[in-house]
């Protein structure tokens, strides 16, 4: 059941990734491209997890990329607000 | 090791929730909003990883952990796909 679940959630991400994907190639903002890259890894990373649920020594290796994962819309969240604020 | 892994996971995950919705509050940019919600799932999906593996080791709540990023990730789909243009 888990492992349906995961194929769904990396489906869902990779659909994400490519709309974001589309954002960026028509706006040129680099919001986007950092949602897309974000998504992607996210999809991976989950396809990973259903193909080979991690033992408890290789479980901060595959929640580390998730880490990354977030972190990138973090640093897409700031940038975006760095560059607002230098264009007022 | 794994246990600050798990912790970071849900805060940053929890961050990206406020900043995203904290952005669709100033700015009233509809996918702003979408993706705020999916990072409140995502935080939940996140915090019951916490609980998972660090307060209740003996039971298995991965299902339930999956299940609620299925239903974040839909709403960010819905999001893109009928509330993005």
């Amino acid at each position: 059941m888990n492992t349906l679940l995961m194929g769904a959630i990396a489906m869902a991400s990779l659909v994400a990734s490519m709309f974001f994907l589309r954002f960026w190639r028509r706006t040129g903002d680099r919001f986007f491209l950092w949602f897309a890259l974000a998504f992607l890894i996210d999809a991976l990373d989950r396809v990973f997890l259903g193909l080979h649920p991690p033992s408890e020594e290789q479980s901060p290796l595959f929640y580390g990329v998730r880490l990354l994962s977030f972190g990138l819309i973090l640093v897409a969240i700031v940038s975006k607000n760095l560059r607002r604020r230098d264009k007022s | 090791m794994a246990s600050g892994i798990y912790a970071l996971c849900a805060l940053t995950a929890v961050l990206c929730a406020v900043l995203l919705l904290h952005a669709y509050a100033r700015g009233g940019y509809r996918l702003l909003l979408w993706s705020g919600l999916c990072f409140v799932g995502l935080a939940i999906n996140n915090l019951l990883l916490v609980l998972d593996k660090l307060v209740f080791p003996d039971q298995d709540l991965s299902v339930l952990r999956s299940g609620v990023a299925l239903v974040a990730m839909l709403v960010l789909l819905y999001g893109l796909i009928l509330d993005s243009e």
